[in-house]
């Protein structure tokens, strides 16, 4: 255990971010910080444990966000990023 | 009633802009679609269009039309020829085939990122059973053009692999039928004249680092033996007079030099391109160093920020056009790659900047001992201890297996500009790419985070350099004529 480590809380607002955007920042954060998440009514409470724990803060709602707008941006873009995606691997492969 | 609001409706979707992306630079805006057009507005031309609008009998109607960005004029034969043709690497898979001959080198390059190891690592050496099972897995890419790169470490010094290789490589393309390239990238330490008139004999093209003059390529590329400059030089002028020489036998390609720009050249950008103007090299690639392999330990040394290179490049590139404007023949080969894509929607085979990216579906990366990479950054990264972007083994695992890969699949998901945020809409998307494995090495995941990017920093300022010279008819004309045939 690390005892230089700094905890620190925030808050996120379900409206605006998922869980799922919430829990793939954290996935990403694994190697940096400790990363807990309680999900409460409208709002995510999110204690990030590091060493630098102010800037670690920063950087990690910085991914929460983009997490969240790849998320969003997928609901849109889904069929036309599949197709470009299909073609690409399926011409490698050497299927038509 | 139901009729007429249709009606109404489809009046109203009529008078819209259709897919476009914009960027406000100055005064003006960037206007870009899909199919690679673009246009250059003035704020009050930009309000008019994406509202639907521009009268026809304005100056700049038919401009716009052609071009794709007037809903009711669209041509969709002529925009989807061209979409074709810029991403025309989506119908053929992979073209460009690595083979790292030897981790072995003489040389302790300050940023190598090919992780080189000392001349004793004799085991490092691909043996031929590798490289030929390499060459065959290669000739198993559907693409109907195979380049085969060897690499290092240097590669001569694992010659008569190499020299069997080429034979056998030959062999397999004249009974494919596959159009073969061969490419070797040496920093021709152990050229001698017996090598390199097999090299010629066999059209192997030839490419070497040259860091700029003397002083700075020793500084950069430091040699057990002493100078590291002189023999780059040397053979670089050996081969410019045979290629000018040729001979009816064979073709002798001109060859080429890579520059990396470490810390220590960016004050030098005239010298440096006077250094190959001097040499008779047409071209200069003005490559960043990327923070990937033994380059990433020494970051803080020889490493620098996005906007550090977009100052050395731009001088760099301001240089060039004023040589040019004294008839001096020299051009930058990324903003060469980017170029033509933007004016000749042609796509100019740079993997770096496809979108998908060009990992295992535009190149794949065959180490000493067989083992597969999507590409040679990510076998790199798996020289580090991660063998995240290892996809098989050319003994062990068949080409469609390797292509079908997860981690294949993950790296083309990941670079679909489509699915990332920020690029989705920049203007500079119908010409750009982002690395999933620099993504991976600088931000921690395939997708990364672009606007705290570096390399997106840096594209983008390529990008914005080149459109704002386009705008300007002297460079816009000089620019063409980089990648006019």
């Amino acid at each position: 255990m690390n005892t230089n480590k700094v905890a620190k809380e925030i808050f996120l607002d379900a409206g605006i971010y998922s869980g799922e955007a919430v829990k793939l920042a954290a996935f990403v954060f694994s190697d940096r910080a400790d990363i807990r998440i309680a999900p409460g009514k409208g709002v995510f409470t999110v204690s990030v444990s590091a060493e630098d724990a102010e800037h670690t803060v920063g950087e990690f709602l910085n991914e929460v966000l983009n997490q969240q707008c790849r998320i969003d941006l997928a609901k849109k873009n889904s069929k036309i990023a599949g197709i470009i995606v299909t073609k690409a691997l399926l011409s490698a492969a050497g299927e038509k | 009633m139901a009729q007429k609001q249709a009606t109404k409706k489809n009046k109203k979707s009529q008078s819209l802009l259709p897919q476009a992306l914009w960027q406000k630079i100055g005064a003006n805006y960037l206007l870009t679609n899909d199919s690679g057009h673009y246009a250059w507005l003035k704020e009050k031309d930009f309000a008019l269009v994406t509202a639907g609008k521009m009268a026809e009998k304005d100056p700049l109607f038919a401009e716009l039309a052609a071009k794709g960005f007037i809903r009711n004029r669209l041509d969709f034969n002529d925009l989807a020829a061209k979409w074709k043709k810029k991403n025309a690497y989506l119908y053929y898979g992979p073209g460009l085939h690595i083979l790292v001959m030897t981790l072995r080198c003489g040389n302790k390059c300050l940023y190598c990122q090919s992780a080189a190891a000392g001349l004793g690592a004799k085991h490092t050496d691909m043996p031929l059973a590798v490289a030929r099972k390499s060459v065959d897995l290669a000739f198993n890419s559907p693409n109907p053009g195979i380049t085969i790169e060897f690499q290092g470490g240097e590669p001569l010094l694992n010659w008569e692999v190499l020299k069997s290789t080429v034979v056998y490589a030959r062999k397999k393309a004249r009974i494919s039928g596959k159009d073969l390239k061969l490419a070797l990238v040496s920093n021709f330490s152990l050229m001698t004249a017996e090598k390199a008139e097999f090299l010629l004999k066999h059209e192997v093209s030839l490419c070497t680092s040259l860091d700029g003059p003397k002083a700075l390529h020793d500084e950069n590329r430091v040699s057990s033996a002493g100078s590291s400059y002189e023999d780059t030089v040397k053979w670089i002028k050996f081969f410019q007079a045979r290629h000018d020489t040729q001979v009816p036998e064979y073709r002798v390609f001109k060859p080429s030099a890579l520059l990396t720009v470490s810390r220590y050249s960016l004050s030098s950008h005239k010298e440096i391109i006077d250094e190959y103007v001097g040499m008779g090299l047409e071209d200069i690639f003005i490559r960043p160093l990327a923070p990937i392999g033994y380059a990433r330990r020494l970051w803080g040394k020889i490493g620098y920020d996005a906007k550090d290179f977009s100052i050395f490049y731009l001088k760099s590139l301001d240089y060039i056009l004023k040589l040019n404007q004294r008839g001096v023949v020299i051009r930058e080969k990324m903003a060469s790659m980017m170029l033509d894509k933007i004016v000749n929607f042609r796509d100019p085979g740079y993997l770096d900047a496809r979108c998908p990216c060009g990992a295992a579906i535009g190149q794949l990366a065959y180490n000493y001992n067989g083992d597969i990479y999507t590409c040679d950054e990510g076998r790199m990264v798996g020289w580090e201890g991660n063998d995240l972007f290892r996809i098989g083994n050319v003994f062990t695992d068949s080409y469609k297996k390797v292509i079908t890969s997860a981690t294949t699949k993950v790296c083309v998901v990941s670079s679909n500009l489509e699915a990332q945020p920020v690029c989705a809409r920049c203007a500079y998307k119908p010409y750009c790419g982002v690395c999933p494995v620099y993504n991976y090495e600088t931000q921690g995941t395939l997708w990364g985070n672009m606007p705290a990017n570096d390399r997106c920093g840096l594209f983008k300022g390529i990008f914005k350099a080149l459109f704002t010279l386009l705008k300007n008819p002297e460079k816009a004309a000089i620019l063409k004529k980089w990648v006019a045939k």
